[in-house]
């Protein structure tokens, strides 16, 4: 694990790993994932700090997300414009804060930006129609996906404007033991 | 919270979340980590860790779990925890009972004859040679050379040479000592599984935000693992609303419906308790029926046989009849299968009790020690001269054939239903052909099995070891035809339940199995032909007897033990301990209600300190 890598200057590295939950050895692999992905696009070296993007289709066609139903909503959050564009600097954010070392604040937060389809910083029954249909694919009949959002928010909303808040959502993730293990993508 | 500026988005991020103060949660996984490793709870987790690299099936396990669902997980786990037990077991009562025989005594020689016996000759040995079938048929049952074997309670002397070491204290030692440690193990379980439980399911009041916001696995990589757990999603919400349309239907019950539903339920129950009743008479007619003994070999096989044969089929039969019945008793789904694993909890154990009823009746006469047969003896010593080791012979037939009947179950079920699947087609193939594991049944047949062991343990010193090899084959077994003839299961098996629910059962065989030993060892005369307590008024007496050889102040202090001055403060003391921790318990209760009030209060005052904010920067604005 010498100092012989080119892609990166050490003030760089020294930066990415202060910045996300990764090491050094992970990083610089999770680089090469980013490059793979469109050899073209990525260039080998780093030090200049270039300004390149992947393209959404493409990250959403890596084998960890391909089959998540949420990877449009974890590629828009994540990505600086809201677009699904990521740079190396989104990419490896989002990994960091999937990973396991990440806390349960920082993936509660994430989780609630990903809930929130119109980014207004409430997650209303609107959005949790969106995610429960995306959970169950259509399969359940529109009567019982609005129930069950409505039980959601009678569950959650501690404040009681019809809508789940950040603090709401944080408090009812603070009873689900699981959420950990759950809100993990290994790569 | 603030919105994280682009250029420094991640130190923001890290920053507004209050990460940097907070120490890192430990690692998964046991890669070094320059940045990570600074704290010493760290090293620690790691070195916790260690030891279950130990642990066997690790592996395997995750690789159920992952494919069949926790429940099929958490059957394989407990199997794994039950190999433990028995392997400590064996090497307990092997260690205090077969080993000393072997190192110091004598091998006893076959039992004396000739010589005028008071209580009735007792001649397990064959004459002469043995045919195959014969030697074959001993072997099933447990006689011949089998009975007169360090396998049986009748085989070990009362006195090895030496004199120093007390077998019979020895063997009642190894008894107690494993049964102890069996209790202590399984309540460390039941209470790890109990706090997990407690823990994560605080009620029914989170079960939908769960599901839908931490249920679904990130992790998940494929389109089959996914599917299904769309599918098992699905199916978890539909129960789950089903329940609550099935709740608003039975409010809505007119008289005469409930006056209707409950004669239905009561005419079900008598249904039930009729066939169970049948059940237990053919398995005690089955039993008491063994006294004719006929000539031919197979026959004797089957006579021999007859109370395993009755007990595997009705444990077999009766239990998707009662499924059926359930569900004619309009209980919401969860009632139901509640209500189906009681019954079959019932069946199973109920069928050992009437089984080892029938033994007693036999052995002591029906309990009336004047009767003629038992009026010399104490003891039925014309037909049953050595009466514990019959019972282990008992207990040993009910598992070999446990384990004969777990053998051909994927060769003469499961095997063809496969077969027929890919052959048939259509519909019916495709109902014959999926078979799902289904793991409440699975954990009752392992409970049925090591509360075998449990009675038979004592009369039988090396059934504990034969278990283990017993129930390392099944773990093959089912592994194999898990993976072979078993779909993943279609609908979730709360695994909470599964580590409350199932060492809770485990714990009422170990209790249930406890009175037939207990009773064996204090109140019926001990056989005066065989075994280590032969000549003793009861089997404990042999221990009053040893304590009367230690020194004095032992001794003293032992017989204290069993006085009433020691037992009443022992008692009250308990007691005391007893009701303080329920009012603690009681106490913790109230405070977490209040403190959870206190969080709903401080975010409604939040949302009415922002609504004052707006409202009064609004007036100073048009100021």
């Amino acid at each position: 694990m010498g100092n012989k890598q080119t892609v990166f200057t050490p003030e760089q590295l020294e930066a990415y790993q202060d910045c996300t939950f990764f090491t050094r050895k992970e990083i610089l692999r999770l680089f090469y994932r980013f490059q793979d992905l469109a050899p073209q696009l990525v260039p080998l070296d780093y030090n200049s700090n270039p300004d390149v993007k992947v393209p959404y289709e493409v990250i959403s066609s890596m084998p960890e997300l391909k089959d998540n139903p949420f990877r449009e909503r974890i590629a828009q959050v994540f990505s600086q414009d809201g677009d699904g564009n990521m740079t190396l600097d989104d990419f490896l954010d989002m990994f960091s804060v999937m990973s396991e070392m990440a806390p349960r604040d920082l993936k509660a937060y994430y989780a609630f930006k990903i809930y929130d389809f119109n980014n207004d910083d409430y997650i209303c029954p609107l959005d949790l129609e969106m995610t429960v249909n995306k959970l169950t694919r259509g399969e359940l009949t529109p009567e019982e996906v609005g129930l069950v959002c409505e039980k959601v928010i009678n569950e959650a909303d501690v404040d009681n404007d019809g809508k789940l808040s950040l603090d709401d959502f944080q408090n009812m993730i603070l009873h689900a033991p699981d959420f950990l293990s759950t809100f993990h993508i290994r790569i | 919270n603030p919105q994280p500026t682009p250029q420094n988005r991640q130190t923001q991020t890290f920053l507004e979340t209050g990460w940097a103060n907070q120490n890192p949660p430990p690692r998964l996984n046991f890669q070094p980590s320059p940045q990570n490793l600074k704290n010493r709870q760290e090293a620690w987790a790691r070195l916790a860790g260690a030891p279950k690299i130990l642990v066997p099936w690790r592996t395997t396990l995750t690789r159920i779990g992952g494919q069949y669902g926790a429940g099929t997980e958490s059957y394989f786990t407990l199997l794994r925890f039950l190999l433990g037990l028995n392997i400590l077991g064996a090497l307990f009562q092997g260690a205090l009972t077969l080993l000393p025989l072997l190192l110091l005594g004598p091998i006893p020689g076959p039992p004396s004859q000739g010589v005028h016996q008071p209580c009735g000759p007792y001649d397990p040995l064959p004459q002469g040679l043995v045919d195959y079938p014969t030697l074959l048929i001993n072997l099933l049952s447990g006689e011949g050379h089998l009975e007169w074997s360090p396998l049986f309670y009748g085989f070990y002397p009362a006195q090895l040479s030496g004199g120093t070491f007390r077998l019979p204290v020895a063997y009642l030692l190894s008894t107690f000592v494993s049964g102890l440690l069996c209790l202590l193990l399984i309540l460390h379980r039941s209470v790890s599984g109990l706090k997990q439980t407690l823990l994560s399911e605080s009620g029914a009041l989170t079960s939908y935000s769960h599901r839908i916001f931490s249920a679904w696995d990130f992790g998940l990589r494929g389109a089959g693992p996914v599917e299904l757990r769309r599918r098992a999603l699905r199916y978890e919400l539909q129960v789950e609303l089903e329940e609550a349309s099935e709740r608003k239907r039975a409010e809505a019950r007119t008289r005469a419906q409930w006056a209707g539903l409950w004669a239905t339920r009561i005419l079900l129950n008598l249904l039930v308790l009729a066939m169970l009743g049948a059940a237990f008479y053919g398995i005690y007619w089955a039993r008491a029926g063994l006294l004719l003994r006929p000539l031919l070999p197979l026959r004797t096989l089957l006579v021999a046989y007859l109370p395993s044969i009755f007990i595997s089929a009705a444990n077999l039969l009766l239990p998707p009849v009662f499924g059926l019945i359930t569900g004619l008793e309009g209980y919401p789904r969860s009632r139901q299968l509640q209500l189906l694993l009681l019954r079959t909890v019932f069946l199973r154990l109920a069928s050992l009790v009437v089984l080892l009823a029938s033994l007693w009746n036999e052995i002591t006469c029906g309990g009336k020690p004047e009767a003629e047969a038992c009026a010399t003896c104490g003891y039925n010593s014309a037909e049953r001269p050595c009466w514990e080791t019959r019972v282990g012979q008992e207990m040993y037939k009910l598992l070999l054939f446990d384990l004969l009947t777990a053998l051909a179950i994927p060769l003469l079920v499961q095997f063809p239903r496969k077969l027929l699947g890919t052959v048939c087609c259509g519909r019916l193939g495709r109902l014959l052909g999926t078979m799902e594991f289904q793991v409440p049944e699975e954990v009752l047949g392992l409970v049925y099995g090591q509360t075998l062991v449990w009675i038979g343990a004592f009369y039988c010193p090396l059934l504990a070891g034969l278990n283990a090899i017993k129930f390392l084959i099944i773990f093959y077994l089912k592994r194999f035809s898990l993976f072979f003839f078993c779909s993943p299961a279609s609908r979730t098996f709360r695994a909470s339940a599964a580590n409350f629910f199932f060492p809770l059962v485990l714990l009422l065989g170990l209790a249930i199995s406890a009175v037939p030993v207990l009773y064996g060892i204090f109140v019926i005369p001990p056989s005066k032909l065989c075994g280590p307590f032969r000549g003793q008024v009861t089997i404990w007496a042999a221990v009053p007897h040893a304590i009367q050889g230690l020194p004095r102040t032992a001794r003293d202090f032992l017989f204290f033990l069993g006085t009433l001055s020691f037992a009443v403060p022992l008692m009250l003391v308990s007691s005391v301990l007893m009701v303080y921790t329920l009012t603690l318990a009681s106490s913790y209760g109230r405070q977490v209600s209040k403190l959870k009030g206190h969080i709903k209060m401080e975010s409604k005052s939040k949302v009415l300190l922002a609504q004052r904010i707006v409202a009064l920067s609004g007036e100073e604005r048009d100021l």
